[in-house]
This record gives structure tokens, sequence and C-alpha cells, in this order.
């Protein structure tokens, strides 16, 4: 589903981001992606939504190379993924339902369908009660559920979140994946990135690890890693 | 409409059966939608729209009132286009069927439109109603003004040298005493109109440039200020024209609202000017009265105006919003 060829990825100023990262993960996988902040997390998740191009190698996603994609093609991959944000990027001015509504109205659906679908995506995240609140109204575990809400409710087959429970205590980081392990059953690719390990270590997902920009380990237990600090 | 998932039409997941009439629909839905979100934008954070849009009003009610006062200059001009006659005092010797010979003489002149005969008596009456001087005239014992012909040349004679010419040919007739052809103030005048009709020109479109660039800046600044919600409209899938169509849709609006202000205080200069108008024209005795803006030149003032809006948010939208690309944290 997301395959990696030898990707590398520099920033001006000589910075190595990324150096030959091969992996990938099959559709219907679930994985997370570790390592210390700075060790390349966010650039790899980058690359996979191009907000960033590699530098050398070759990004594929469902057999697709992304660096045939061109600018105005980006919009139609994004649509494919999900993403999910530490600081939930949710718009302030608007409700929960119009949040959560957000990418159905930009792919141009009709009303009752994405009345439907709004519904549906935040009854699974247990905030249909909340749907005329304000994010701003809302805890920040809550305001991560409606960041979740909006990432499923066009049912992408990728699911990609950059630190989910980074600002969450134990109890509603578990919460929250098990969302994704919910949306995971149902065929979805989900890549977490988290240096979260007492997390990573409950759950026994395929863990990809990183330092600075290399893969040091690519299996199913993070915990013994090294260089990897718990 | 997937590019990396073929099967995720077929799957359902995306699936969106509409027809063309549906399309249409749709299209003219979603862009009604943009246009009215539009204004409730900037019912929502009025200031900064309140003040362009008072910008707007004031610049373009220059150039309106520019044109307004061109429009007037143009109808008092056509008034003194007439001033283009030719008078022929003529000798006090004739007799009255010389007169009359003389006459349709000059009448089935080529170049001539057509005459007025003033008689001496009718000019007498005349000067005496318009003077004052009725006592004093009646002493006189004969009638000391002469007959005189006004002579109107047709339009293709009527400018200064052919009626020049026309002139010369009829006072060379030995019924003329002397003619007479203003003509030296009528080419100033005309000359003057012509330099403020090309000032207003120029002036105006200064005017419009910086309508188009205010509204430019406007737009782009409120681009900056909802950078952080463009950029989210970016992550989760916009396109460029998804996110462009509101803040077009603004530019719109701020020209339709400049314009409106620029109506509105036309209508309230001329309706502030015009006791003093009619004060003036009828110290001149002419029953001048200033033009306001009829309704199809209000339309058009409206649909320029928000034509300007419109390029001015062109200008900025496409390149600002390309220059916005998330990229913090993912």
């Amino acid at each position: 589903m997301i395959r990696f060829e030898q990707v590398s990825k520099s920033y001006s100023g000589g910075v190595q981001a990324l150096q030959k990262i091969s992996f990938h993960i099959q559709p219907g996988e679930m994985a997370f992606l570790t390592g210390h902040s700075g060790a390349g997390k966010s650039t790899l998740l980058k690359l996979i939504s191009i907000m960033e191009r590699p530098s050398a190698g070759h990004v594929f996603i469902n057999g697709h190379d992304l660096s045939k994609v061109n600018r105005k093609q980006i919009p139609f991959v994004r649509r494919d993924i999900g993403m999910i944000f530490q600081n939930h990027r949710l718009l302030r001015d608007n409700t929960i339902f119009d949040n959560v509504a957000l990418p159905l109205v930009i792919e141009g659906y009709g009303l009752k369908a994405i009345r439907k679908r709004v519904e549906t995506a935040l009854d699974k995240v247990g905030l249909l009660d909340k749907a005329r609140y304000y994010p701003n109204m809302l805890s920040g575990g809550e305001q991560q559920r409606v960041g979740i809400a909006r990432a499923v409710v066009n049912t992408p087959p990728i699911l990609l979140a950059d630190e989910p429970t980074g600002n969450l205590d134990p109890k509603l980081s578990l919460e929250i994946m098990r969302l994704f392990e919910d949306f995971n059953s149902v065929g979805t690719s989900v890549l977490i990135a988290t240096h979260d390990l007492g997390l990573i270590a409950r759950m026994k997902y395929r863990t990809l690890t990183l330092t600075r920009g290399r893969m040091v380990q690519d299996g199913l237990e993070a915990s013994g890693a090294n260089g990897v600090e718990s | 409409m997937s590019l990396l998932f073929k099967q995720r039409g077929a799957a359902g997941a995306n699936q969106r059966k509409l027809g063309l009439f549906a399309k249409v629909i749709a299209f003219f839905v979603g862009n009604i939608r943009h246009w009215l979100a539009a204004l409730g934008d900037i019912w929502r954070d009025p200031i900064p729209s309140i003040l362009t849009v008072a910008v707007l009003g004031v610049s373009l009610t220059l150039p309106s009132i520019m044109y307004v006062v061109a429009k007037n200059a143009q109808s008092v001009e056509q008034h003194w286009q007439s001033a283009a006659e030719i008078s022929l005092f003529l000798h006090t010797d004739l007799s009255e069927k010389q007169l009359q010979t003389f006459i349709k003489q000059v009448e089935l002149h080529p170049k001539v439109e057509k005459v007025v005969f003033v008689s001496n008596e009718q000019a007498l009456s005349e000067f005496e109603q318009l003077s004052g001087f009725g006592d004093a005239l009646s002493l006189l014992d004969s009638n000391p003004l002469p007959n005189v012909l006004i002579v109107v040349p047709l339009a293709d004679y009527a400018f200064a040298s052919p009626a020049a010419d026309l002139l010369t040919e009829f006072e060379q007739m030995r019924e003329v005493e002397f003619g007479k052809l203003d003509i030296e103030w009528l080419r100033r005048l005309n000359a003057v109109l012509n330099l403020i009709k090309d000032t207003m020109g120029s002036l105006g479109l200064l005017l419009c440039i910086s309508v188009v660039l205010i509204v430019g800046n406007t737009i782009r600044l409120s681009i900056i200020n909802r950078k952080e919600e463009i950029e989210v409209l970016k992550l989760v899938g916009a396109t460029d024209g998804f996110i462009q169509r509101p803040f077009l849709f603004t530019g719109l609006w701020y020209g339709f609202f400049g314009g409106l202000i620029a109506w509105l205080s036309i209508e309230l200069m001329l309706y502030y000017l015009s006791g003093s108008i009619v004060t003036i024209a009828d110290l001149y005795q002419s029953d001048f009265r200033l033009a306001g803006l009829s309704v199809s030149e209000m339309i058009n003032l409206l649909l320029m105006s928000m034509g300007l809006g419109l390029s001015g948010s062109y200008l900025v939208v496409r390149k600002q919003i390309l220059l916005i690309e998330p990229d913090s944290s993912i």
C-alpha cells in the first residue's frame, strides 16, 4: 500500500532528514513509526502526503509513483489519505460538524450524503451529541477525536497520524489507539508516528524505528531497538 | 474520483452518480453557496471590510463624478453648438422685395441648413423686453437696428474654418453690410473641454487602477490572516480553485459595495448641488438641469466596480495561495 524505495531527503543547508529508507506497508496493515524527535518521522509522513518531495528514491502508494504526481494532482492524492495531527488542526471558527464535513464539501458531496457520513463518523468517535459545539469548547482528547472523525469521514484507504496522542494522558491515548484499531479492522492501512514507546509495547504491531534519518529496525518489537531510549 | 485507487469508485466509497443536469445544479449551488459564504465572512469581520469598501467607494466616486461632469458638459456644449451660426447684418436700405429674394437665395445655398430672419421690428421689441430700456427706446424716432439673417450652416460646415469660409462668401454679397461669426471662443471652448475630458479619462484610469490595487491588497491581507485555515484545506485535499473561490467572491462583493457607495455619494452630491446649479442656470436664463446617472449607467457602474474588485482579487489570490503550503508539523 505504502512503499518506500531507497528514499532520501535532505533539506537545504545539508540537513539529512532521511537516508535510504525502504519499507513496505501492506494493504490493511497497521504500523507504528517511532524514533526521537528529529529522527525524521514527520518528514517521512510528509513524503507520503506530498508535503515534501524526496531528494532521491521513490515513494509508491498503491503502486503509483508519487514522483509522477504533479502539483495539480496533489489534492486528489490527499483525498485518499486521512491525516491526523498532534495539534488537531481544526478550524476554530467552524462547528464540529462543519470541521468533519470539510473533506466532503471539498469533494462536492450533496448535503444529505454529507449529513449522513458526518453523523456516522462523529458517532464512531462518540461525539455525535457535540456536533454543534465549537472546537475550543471541547477537551484535548475530544478535539483529537474530531480530528480523527475528519480524517475518516470519506473512508480513505490510508490513515496517517503524527503524534496523535502527544498531548493526552495514557488512558485517553489508549482510547484513541483503539479507534485506530477499529478503522484498521475494516481494511484501512494505518501508519502512526509516535514516541510513546509504552503504548507501542502494549499494542503489538509492526514498528518502524528511525534514528537520525536511518531505519534501524523494522519489526514487531521496539523496546529493544538499538539507540532508542524509552 | 480517486487518482491512486481505481477501485475506490467501484467499491462505493466515492461513488456518486450525477447526471449532467445535477452537475450543473451542483455547480451553481456550490457557487451561490460560496458567494453567500463570502458575504458571511465580510459580515463576521466587518471592520477591515468596511474600511476597504469605504476607500473603494471614494475611489470610485471620483471617476464617476468626472463622468457626470463630462456628461453634463457635453449637453451644455451641444447647446452651444448652435452658436456656430452666422449672423448677417443687412443694409437698411433694401426694399421688401430685395429682402425676400436675398433670403430665398441664402436659403437655397447648398451649404446652408436653414435661415431665420429677424426683422428690425422684431429685434427692437425683443431688445425692449430684455434690456429694460423700453421707455428710453420709445424716444427714438426711427428704428436703429438692422434686419438680421441668421444662417445655420449644414453640420459639415459648422466647424470653425468652413464656417469662416462661408462667412466671407456671404460678406461678398452686396445686401450684406457685415457678417459675424464668433468662432474663436468656440474653438477655445472645444479645446478646453477636450483637455478636461482627457484629464478626467487619465485620472479615472488611475483611480480604477487604485481600486484594483486596494482590493488586491485587502484580499492579500485576508489570505495571510487565514493562512492556518488554508493550510488545513490543502491538507484535506482542497484544490487551489476551491480555496481561491471565496476570495474571488469577496473581491466581487467589495466591488459591489464600493460601487453602491459611489452611486449613493453621487446622488447625495447632485442633490446637494442641484439647488445652486438651478440658481446659476436661472441667472443665465438657461433651463439647464444637472443630469445624474441613469439606471443603465448605474448598473454599468456597479458591474464595472464588481469587475475591478474581481480582477483585483484575481491578481493576488492565485499567487498568494500558491505561497501557502502546509509544512509546520504535518
